[in-house]
């Protein structure tokens, strides 16, 4: 990088969100992604017919923190969508299957990483959105000059 | 819960406060932080060792083998992962990061132990 690149970045901060506090978020992120995704795929591999939808779900959850993950850790624009999309996406979904969980316990007696809003994982699913969106926030891009 | 545990609950926890502790001081990873997530990966060896050693002795898992052995080697990539994420910006955030590493790894012995037994 050049001397003047570096400068103009200097004064205008990059449209990136995986620095400072962002590298722990990821981190976090990058912990649910692999450990969803490790849980979904054993348990459609090993028992899908006992609780095919929850177990969808948990797939479900666990693309979402891959695409949260990976769009979290890069640079632009588009990436900040996907991000806040990923991350809102996941906010619904703890909410949502965590209210199932409780009121409808026949059709989700099986755990996903979103069952009693992320109480198997110390309800960490449920702050973690939160705290996706208001890092997303800061580091929100820069409106478009016209 | 068996010994294993308690050495990664114990060399986990320890090394969490550190990090912890550094980060809230406001330092970059340094020897001490990255030294004490190393101490959480011997740890982990020490564990993968004694469970080959018991399994070549005739010891049986007696949950799913290839579960427990998934976790395991999970476990012993994340302090690795963790310290090259720490060291490309060395921040206090960074610390944070290197944090997550000790809870990480007693949860997942914690799990490794369910499986075991």
């Amino acid at each position: 990088m050049t001397a003047t690149s570096s400068e103009h970045t200097a004064k205008k901060p990059a449209d990136t969100r995986n620095t400072g506090p962002g590298r722990l978020l990821i981190a976090v992120y990058a912990v649910f992604a692999i450990s969803a995704t490790a849980r979904a795929g054993y348990q459609i591999l090993t028992k899908f017919s006992e609780a095919p939808l929850a177990y969808v779900l948990s797939a479900f959850a666990a693309l979402v923190y891959v695409v949260a993950t990976v769009s979290l850790a890069k640079a632009g624009r588009t990436w900040f969508k996907v991000s806040v999309i990923a991350v809102l996406v996941e906010l619904i979904g703890v909410l949502v299957v965590g209210a199932l969980s409780i009121f409808d316990a026949v059709q989700f007696p099986h755990e996903t990483v979103w069952s009693l809003f992320g109480r198997g994982y110390a309800f960490i699913p449920l702050i973690l959105p939160v705290l996706g969106l208001i890092w997303l926030y800061r580091r929100r891009p820069a409106p478009l000059e016209a | 819960m068996d010994a294993y545990f308690y050495i990664i609950l114990g060399v986990g926890l320890l090394s969490t406060i550190i990090c912890v502790v550094a980060g809230i001081l406001k330092k970059a990873p340094n020897d001490v932080t990255i030294l004490s997530v190393a101490a959480v990966e011997l740890a982990l060896l020490v564990y993968l060792v004694g469970s080959i050693v018991r399994v070549i002795a005739g010891e049986r898992i007696a949950g799913e083998a290839w579960e427990f052995w998934g976790y395991l080697v999970t476990a012993l990539l994340l302090p690795l992962a963790a310290v090259y994420w720490s060291i490309l910006e060395r921040t206090r955030w960074s610390n944070f990061v290197l944090a997550a590493v000790g809870v990480t790894a007693l949860v997942m012995a914690a799990r490794m132990n369910q499986i075991w037994y």
